[in-house]
């Protein structure tokens, strides 16, 4: 029997088969399997979900911003096209229908919020927020969205680090400490979890993103206090970083534990995460020069990676250094752009007194052109 | 954790896929083979960015304390130390390893950082100071063609692009209010060169595996080119057919190689174009607006039909 509001555990897993398999499988094979689900490509699905999302804002704009009920029209309008992608056209993780589900859920949360206190704002640990919180994870939940359902349970985080409870207990146990400790739980919690077999490779995928993404967006929100802190307050905060920095090893131990004996990226992801917030946390310990812990950090990872892919150039069991596609995927894109950006901040680092450039004219001058920039 | 093993195995049985297809998915799903190469690339990439904007900030800070050809030594010594790796392998006969990729991408990031400098600071070309980008150009794509370094050729393309005075950040890109027709015109140079680069090489090499890194340069350079037209009259009665024609390419190029990258620059570039040409001609915010989701929803729409059509090569 077909599924009708989305995707069955077993229907699900021949769209991931499909997805991994590529043309090595006859397309109608799997699309009978799949219950006639039809999915997309990463990039094409990124593309598609910024459609969605500009066409759920065209539709308020389109129905215009008279008062707060025009947001509940025009989120129900979005959500409703999101509805029948689903329902009647069988879009699964598409994008399309993923962005106008978000945007209205979005709309129909802001306008919820201002029923519940049309003056108030939207900062400080608030109900307003919590609904915003809310209407976006249910319409992750209900898209089985990683990204939406990760985005929903950081701004979570970031709620309960902001909320009375919260900031009472700062002078207590150091500023951003409570955000650190929720979400390196959290991340701890999506690890075990991970451990479970699941029907569903979104279930996993939703767990995966959390261990991967919860410490370093938990820790970067005080992270920020924590610099300026060190800046202006010599001393301040010592106890607050240690424990944070505990707690961090504690996960990075875990996680790379986790990752190497599953084989996963998400908890090796994790750990890189982890590593990242620590070696922050050592710079803020010590009194080292900007330039200077820059070029130590960048230094010990490129010799980390060498010495890695030396030791992995053999795989040891089975884990190995070389690439097991030969797909060009988005990550090739992302490495020729990565490459091409830093290759564009070196020429500028040390512009002229009189940059020879004007606005239209390039950034870095166009000797081939006319000169006359 | 998921395993697909019970539909894999459902496949091999019936035939539908064959036994190395299957034993090679199989020991993917069951992890016998895992692959560390995601984090192994972002870690080297972060090594890269880090050490550079490091030593950004050191050449800034420490112009007058260290001098300016102490710095200059450092920077050749450093970029040439980065390079030892890549030679080694070179003078073995061996591929570039990924470390040793991205350490020749460092080398040689550093060495433009050093040639920058030394041209501020001894003005060696004098008014033609630019041309130092067209040199980083030449050179970097020498050491890529050496090394067969496809990252390396970015670094080089991105001089290239610098020099014909088009910036390749999205900021940059994105500020429509800076597009001229004289910056689209050499976006759409840049492009052409780029082109030819690549025929050439693919006529030279037909074994090269720069073909991709060419495709996205020469792509997005000709859309920008393309979108600068589009908003000025006249310029726009030939940006317009342009945009056309590259999307249509871009779009078959998309279905002919399989890779989606082109579907998404076709349909989205040619998305923003007719919204570029058509909205600052109407009146009123709803006709825009109701315009815009129009051609939004047809981009869409497009989109998902064309990918639904391509066939992505296998594992």
């Amino acid at each position: 029997m077909r599924s009708r509001w989305r995707p069955s555990p077993a229907e699900e897993r021949w769209l991931e088969v499909e997805s991994r398999l590529g043309a090595a499988v006859p397309r109608a094979i799997v699309a009978e399997r799949a219950g006639g689900w039809r999915s997309t490509g990463l990039l094409a699905r990124t593309a598609l979900f910024l459609l969605g999302l500009i066409a759920a804002a065209l539709i308020l704009g389109v129905l215009g911003f008279r008062d707060e009920t025009t947001l509940l029209v025009a989120g129900v309008i979005a959500a409703l096209a999101a509805e029948w992608l689903a329902v009647a056209k069988r879009l699964h993780a598409s994008g399309v229908e993923e962005g106008l589900c978000v945007g209205g859920a979005l709309m129909i949360g802001v306008w919820l919020t201002t029923v519940i206190a049309p003056r108030s704002g939207f900062a400080g640990g608030t109900l307003e927020t919590l609904v915003l919180i809310v209407a976006v994870g249910a319409a992750g939940l209900r898209l089985l969205n990683p990204l939406v359902t990760s985005g929903a349970v950081i701004a979570f985080v970031y709620w309960v680090g902001a909320t009375p409870v919260a900031r009472a207990l700062e002078p207590a146990i150091g500023s951003g400490v409570a955000t650190v400790v929720v979400g390196c739980t959290l991340a701890m919690l999506a690890l075990v979890l991970g451990a479970r077999a699941y029907r569903r490779p979104s279930h996993d995928r939703m767990l995966d993103w959390l261990v991967a993404t919860l410490p370093v967006a938990a820790y970067a929100r005080p992270a920020t206090w924590n610099v300026y802190e060190a800046a202006q307050i010599p001393g301040a905060g010592g106890t607050v970083r240690l424990a944070a920095a505990a707690l961090l090893l504690v996960l990075a131990v875990a996680m790379l534990v986790v990752g190497l004996r599953r084989r996963r990226h998400a908890p090796l992801l994790g750990f890189m995460g982890c590593v990242a917030c620590l070696a922050m946390e050592l710079r803020l310990a010590t009194a080292l020069a900007t330039e200077t812990w820059l070029i130590l950090y960048g230094l010990a990872a490129l010799v980390a990676g060498w010495a890695l892919d030396r030791y992995l150039r053999e795989p040891r069991n089975g884990i190995t250094s070389a690439a097991v596609t030969h797909r060009e995927g988005p990550l090739d894109l992302l490495q020729t752009a990565g490459a091409a950006v830093l290759a564009q901040r070196t020429a500028p680092e040390l512009p002229r007194s009189e940059p020879p450039v004007t606005p239209g004219g390039g950034r870095s001058g166009g000797g081939g052109a006319s000169g006359s920039y | 954790m998921h395993t697909l093993e019970s539909e894999l195995r459902t496949l091999r049985a019936e035939g539908i896929i064959d036994d190395a297809t299957a034993g090679n998915a199989l020991a993917l799903d069951r992890g016998a083979v895992f692959s560390l190469q995601l984090e192994l690339r972002a870690t080297l990439y972060a090594g890269v960015l880090l050490v550079m904007a490091g030593v950004g900030i050191l050449l800034a800070r420490n112009l007058d304390r260290i001098g300016p050809l102490a710095i200059v030594l450092m920077i050749a010594f450093a970029a040439a130390a980065c390079g030892v790796p890549a030679m080694r392998a070179k003078l073995a006969g061996r591929g570039l390893t990924v470390a040793g990729d991205y350490l020749l991408l460092l080398a040689v990031l550093l060495g433009s950082a050093g040639l920058a400098y030394a041209e501020r600071q001894f003005t060696l070309l004098g008014p033609w100071w630019s041309w130092h980008l067209l040199l980083l150009a030449v050179v970097h794509a020498g050491i890529a063609y050496a090394f067969a370094s496809p990252r390396v050729l970015a670094a080089s393309l991105t001089s290239l692009v610098g020099w014909f005075g088009v910036g390749v950040a999205a900021g940059e890109v994105l500020q429509f209010s800076y597009s001229t027709p004289s910056l689209g015109a050499r976006a759409l140079a840049c492009a052409a060169v780029i082109a030819a680069w690549r025929y050439t090489d693919r006529r030279v090499r037909p074994e090269t595996s720069f073909g991709s890194v060419f495709d996205h340069f020469a792509a997005n350079l000709a859309f920008w080119g393309t979108l600068s037209w589009c908003l000025e009259w006249p310029w726009l009665a030939a940006g317009l057919p342009l945009l056309a024609a590259f999307a249509y390419g871009s779009v078959r190029r998309g279905l002919q190689t399989g890779r989606e990258a082109y579907l998404v620059y076709g349909m989205v570039y040619a998305a923003i174009g007719i919204c570029a040409v058509v909205v600052p001609r109407l009146h009123g915010m709803t006709a825009s607006f109701g315009f815009v989701l129009i051609v939004v929803c047809a981009a869409a729409a497009a989109l998902w039909q064309l990918r639904r059509n391509l066939r992505e090569p296998g594992p």
